[in-house]
């Protein structure tokens, strides 16, 4: 069986040698490379082209957001995982919008790091439960004191399936097949979708499904 | 409504240097009592010598006026009594020529009545030069006096032979009167004449004395006049030299004062400049201390409490609680060290930007109180130079801080807006007001100082009860470092 290679990303020594020593004990992941700042992260990327990156946000020289996005563009084949301090919706949607797959706050990493990985190598998004608290509890919060509808109501059952596979990371054409519907009809609900939910972009579309716990 | 304005700075003073701090020298220090000393001597000493002139002036004036009235005065005098003398030894002289003529007629009786005298018209005649001679102005001379006594004998010697010629008949008069008219009236009369001649040439002469002296006097009371004038004038011209001078000397010490002035408030602008720049730096690094050696050191500590947990048995309790609660402890002191961090130095400032950054300021706010906030962005580069991006994060945190805490909003609207020159950030809220011309809070003058190192404006806006914006402008001068 191959193994998932994995490059880690993390200025701190410490930290690197923890997700290192976690990521060895599963017999299917192996640890290619370890970059202790964003440029560095990017020319491994380059150089082993691993399947998964596990990669810091503040970090000296480039920080990972920067570097996703450079990484992304570059090697579309390597799916990033960020690991970041922070759960604040600004970070996970610039991380998503860098292109990144999974968000892992440093806290839960001990006992997310392993499912995050799996999930993320097995083309699906991961999200820590922490965010998506924080993010739902905004989201509520919100709601509350405007007064507003909650625009999730108004979705059709539909709309609600497309939601998930979409923020889940399928394309058209797999919602297409999957549902058995036309990729024309699939594109229709998808911009009713974020008509709906006022979003612009898949990154805030994700962000709005792990809020609402569509995805996790 | 209130509007305040602040006023925009023009020049920034990078030409102040932390070495040369202002203060002033020990020789300034005496320089400046010195000229303190000299100035109170001169406020005494002014007033008297502008009194003194003034005195010049006055007295100047008064004694010419005095001296012109009396000339006045004296000339007058002179011509009164010119005229009266001329007047009473003319009438004298026509008297004494009506008594001769009278006596004339009475010693040669002609046929015509109207051409004969008789004793009493010549004595009546005679007594009325008397009477002329008594009215003489009293005011007469030694010499004048003589010679009126001279024509006062000549009359009564007339009078004398006149008595001798009445006692006469008239055939003895006839044969006589030519013989007395001869040796005695004429040439007594021709005396008379002489002296009345003589008191009018010495009234004359008198009176051109009088009129001389007068002139002197005139000359004098000119001279006097003009050497005060003169006075007056040189210590006008001196007064206003030494004027002058003070008030050069005092405009000198104005301006050197005001340079001074500038100079230290600029001086002042710089190190409150430095404050918040050092102040901002020192934040930077220990949060970056914090953040990122002690939080991923206890970071890295509960990874390797997760591992240490998974290699003791889960049957062994004991151990098993005590990882959980080291574990505990730990994910405390991460979370303890991650807000303090995050309240000295937003690290998604650097990771992410500042429109992020403020939005996961108005998240923040709203999570922790009763304020719900929105935070709107328009074209606002992420690639703004730290101290602008430091500056209007800053300026939220505090309004925000003001409009929850002070101010018990409910609602603030945070807008940060880019042109091609100016970052323009306004932060409105719906709570209780304030007057910003009575209430200045360090948080106000914290954010105008803020405002001002970069050049900018800062303008508060509101009314008691009805919310209040704080607006600022903050130029773009320089293009993002990198």
């Amino acid at each position: 069986m191959r193994k998932t290679r994995i490059l880690l990303a993390d200025d701190h020594k410490l930290m690197r040698r923890g997700l290192k020593a976690l990521i060895e004990q599963q017999p299917d992941l192996t640890v290619v490379g370890e970059a202790d700042d964003g440029r560095q992260a990017v020319a491994l990327a380059t150089s082993l082209k691993p399947d998964l990156l596990v990669m810091d946000i503040g970090m000296p020289n480039l920080n990972g957001i920067e570097a996703a996005h450079q990484i992304t563009q570059a090697n579309p084949g390597t799916a990033i995982v960020i690991l970041s301090m922070h759960s604040d919706e600004s970070y996970v949607l610039r991380a998503l919008k860098a292109g990144a797959k999974g968000y892992l706050l440093k806290d839960s990493a001990e006992s997310d790091l392993i499912r995050a990985v799996h999930a993320v190598a097995g083309g699906k998004s991961f999200f820590s439960p922490a965010v998506s608290k924080v993010l739902l509890d905004d989201y509520v919060r919100k709601l509350q004191r405007s007064g507003a509808e909650d625009a999730y109501d108004l979705l059709t059952p539909r709309e609600r399936e497309i939601l998930q596979l979409i923020a889940e990371g399928k394309s058209n054409k797999d919602v297409a097949n999957l549902l058995n519907l036309s990729v024309y009809t699939v594109e229709t609900h998808r911009s009713n979708i974020m008509e709906k939910l006022n979003l612009h972009g898949v990154p805030e579309l994700i962000l709005y499904a792990v809020r609402k716990g569509v995805i996790s | 409504m209130c509007l305040y304005r602040f006023p925009r700075r023009l020049h920034y003073p990078n030409e102040c240097r932390p070495d040369e701090m202002i203060m002033p020298s020990p020789e300034a220090l005496a320089d400046d009592s010195h000229a303190r000393e000299l100035a109170r001597r001169l406020r005494r000493i002014l007033p008297l010598v502008f009194g003194g002139l003034l005195a010049l002036m006055i007295v100047a004036a008064i004694v010419s006026l005095y001296s012109l009235r009396q000339l006045d005065e004296i000339a007058r005098q002179a011509q009164q009594r010119f005229a009266a003398h001329s007047q009473a030894i003319s009438s004298i002289v026509v008297l004494v020529d009506v008594y001769d003529n009278q006596m004339d007629r009475y010693l040669f009786q002609r046929k015509n009545a109207a051409l004969t005298a008789t004793v009493s018209d010549v004595v009546t005649r005679g007594t009325a030069i008397h009477n002329a001679v008594l009215n003489y102005p009293a005011d007469m001379d030694p010499e004048e006096k003589n010679l009126l006594n001279q024509i006062e004998q000549k009359i009564l010697e007339q009078e004398k032979s006149f008595n001798t010629v009445s006692t006469w008949r008239s055939d003895e008069r006839e044969k006589r009167a030519q013989q007395l008219m001869r040796d005695e009236i004429i040439p007594c009369r021709t005396h008379i004449l002489q002296v009345s001649r003589d008191i009018t040439t010495m009234n004359t002469r008198r009176f051109g004395e009088a009129t001389q002296s007068l002139a002197m006097q005139f000359r004098a009371a000119q001279t006097r006049l003009v050497s005060m004038v003169a006075l007056a004038l040189v210590a006008g011209l001196l007064l206003s030299i030494v004027g002058g001078f003070y008030i050069l000397r005092l405009e000198q010490q104005g301006r050197l004062r005001y340079r001074a002035l500038v100079h230290s408030r600029q001086e002042l602008e710089a190190l409150s400049a430095r404050l918040v720049e050092a102040q901002e730096e020192e934040r930077r690094s220990i949060s970056r201390e914090l953040h990122d050696e002690v939080g991923q050191t206890l970071g890295a500590l509960l990874v390797d409490l997760g591992q240490l947990s998974k290699l003791v048995s889960f049957d062994d309790g004991l151990v098993q609680g005590q990882i959980s609660r080291i574990k505990s402890a730990a994910e405390t002191a991460v979370k303890s060290i991650r807000d303090i961090a995050l309240l000295l130095r937003p690290p998604m400032l650097d990771d992410l930007g500042l429109v992020p950054a403020l939005e996961w300021q108005g998240r923040e706010v709203s999570r922790r109180g009763n304020m719900e906030v929105e935070v709107h962005s328009e074209h606002v580069s992420e690639q703004l130079p730290d101290e602008v991006k430091v500056c209007v994060y800053r300026l939220v945190q505090e309004a925000l801080n003001n409009a929850a805490t002070h101010a018990e909003a409910k609602n603030a609207k945070v807008s940060v807006v880019q042109t091609a020159d100016k970052i323009i950030v306004e932060i409105a809220d719906d709570g209780r007001g304030f007057d910003p011309q009575r209430m200045r809070g360090m948080g106000i003058l914290g954010m105008e100082e803020r405002v001002r190192r970069l050049g900018g404006s800062l303008t508060i806006q509101s009314v008691p009860g009805k919310g209040a914006t704080v607006k600022a402008e903050l130029p773009i001068r320089t293009a993002p470092p990198h």
